[in-house]
């Protein structure tokens, strides 16, 4: 096949940054590893799971203030009008999340976040096992905090399966290869080619990760340091 | 001897185990008490294992408690408590297999003095150990006797 067979000549442009693919599938990974370390009772791994977790997220949230563009709230978090526009087709493809995509990041973001925490102030029945923070409430509050974990561990589970079957249609339906763009960063677009992304500095990337390192070393020791 | 006022007072005495013993809802309404006060106490110690500074009286307090309930548990399985009184996680493995669940309760009871005497040492490694050792024996006896949580 030659290029004059092709309707229109495209090219394929890098989306994604390597931190932001490697925090999407790290998370991937620990999120089945976390379960699979509660339903089978293995506690210590589950905690340094969870740690792990924290970290991504610290490191996520600050990527989407200070990293590549593609990354950044402020280029992808878009208005009802915006996601209203996108859903009725006009909205021109760029690279990036599109206005769904957006909503998706925020609530898988946000239950993470939420279920990290509740993980850290989280006591078992027993009394045995704890999450780091757990130290600072009460038996009961810990175990209202140990329902709760597994209550949202029930709806991160939904949206996953409803983010899966999103991407599933994407790739299947609209013949848009998702996944590989987060495997391998790129996407082909028709020309002319939009803007790829804009990745940030290595500074800022080292900033990120001692911030998000560090934090989470002060909550796994209930920032208790003697 | 043998009037009216002996037959009642007979029947009076062998009424007064009837009225004192705890329906097996209500012992297994205690023993859910007593089990979330052991959990407490288990908390505690842990809490304390993690600070920056332990605090032993706290620790020993919570030691005893430990202590004692090791020993008591030993009378909170009345036979007919289990499953077929009420909602409980206790398994009929408790009453099918005794001399095992004796065992495995025996198993906390010679462990949780090692956990007080540790805490008396103030070696906060002695207590993380016998910590580890008495959870142990909490896990020993669940794995087998208490079904998982729903």
């Amino acid at each position: 096949m030659t290029d004059a067979a092709l309707p229109v000549s495209r090219a394929r442009i890098r989306v994604w940054d390597v931190p932001t693919r490697l925090v999407h599938w790290l998370v991937v990974l620990l999120v089945a590893f976390s379960w699979w370390t509660a339903e089978n009772g293995r506690m210590e791994w589950h905690r340094w799971s969870g740690y792990t977790v924290l970290g991504l997220v610290i490191f996520r949230i600050y990527w989407g203030i200070a990293g590549s563009s593609t990354a950044r709230f402020r280029e992808f978090v878009r208005g009802p009008r915006a996601t209203v526009g996108y859903l009725k087709g006009s909205w021109a493809a760029a690279p990036g999340h599109n206005p769904l995509g957006a909503l998706s990041v925020i609530a898988l973001l946000a239950l993470l976040a939420a279920q990290v925490v509740l993980g850290l102030f989280a006591v078992d029945v027993d009394g045995i096992e704890s999450g780091p923070l757990s130290t600072y409430v009460s038996f009961e509050a810990g175990r209202a905090a140990a329902g709760w974990h597994e209550s949202v561990f029930n709806v991160l589970t939904a949206f996953i399966a409803l983010h899966v079957v999103a991407v599933g249609y994407y790739v299947v339906v609209r013949k848009q290869a998702l996944v590989a763009a987060m495997v391998h960063g790129k996407r082909a677009y028709p020309e002319p080619l939009p803007q790829p992304v804009r990745p940030a500095s290595f500074a800022r990337l080292l900033i990120g990760v001692v911030l998000a390192a560090g934090c989470t070393w002060m909550v796994a020791r209930a920032f208790q340091f003697g | 001897m043998q009037g009216p006022m002996f037959r009642s007072a007979v029947l009076v005495a062998l009424m007064i185990p009837v009225v004192n013993a705890a329906t097996p809802l209500e012992t297994q309404k205690a023993r859910h008490e007593h089990y979330e006060e052991l959990g407490k106490a288990f908390k505690a110690v842990r809490d304390q294992m993690n600070a920056s500074s332990p605090d032993f009286g706290a620790l020993q307090k919570n030691a005893e408690v430990i202590n004692e309930a090791s020993v008591n548990q030993q009378q909170w399985f009345p036979k007919g408590t289990g499953p077929e009184a009420g909602k409980t996680r206790a398994l009929p493995e408790i009453w099918s297999k005794p001399s095992d669940f004796e065992a495995a309760q025996k198993m906390l009871a010679d462990r949780a003095p090692k956990l007080l005497a540790a805490v008396k040492t103030k070696d906060i490694d002695a207590v993380k150990a016998a910590f580890k050792d008495t959870g142990g024996a909490c896990k020993n006896c669940h794995d087998t006797f208490r079904s998982p949580e729903e």
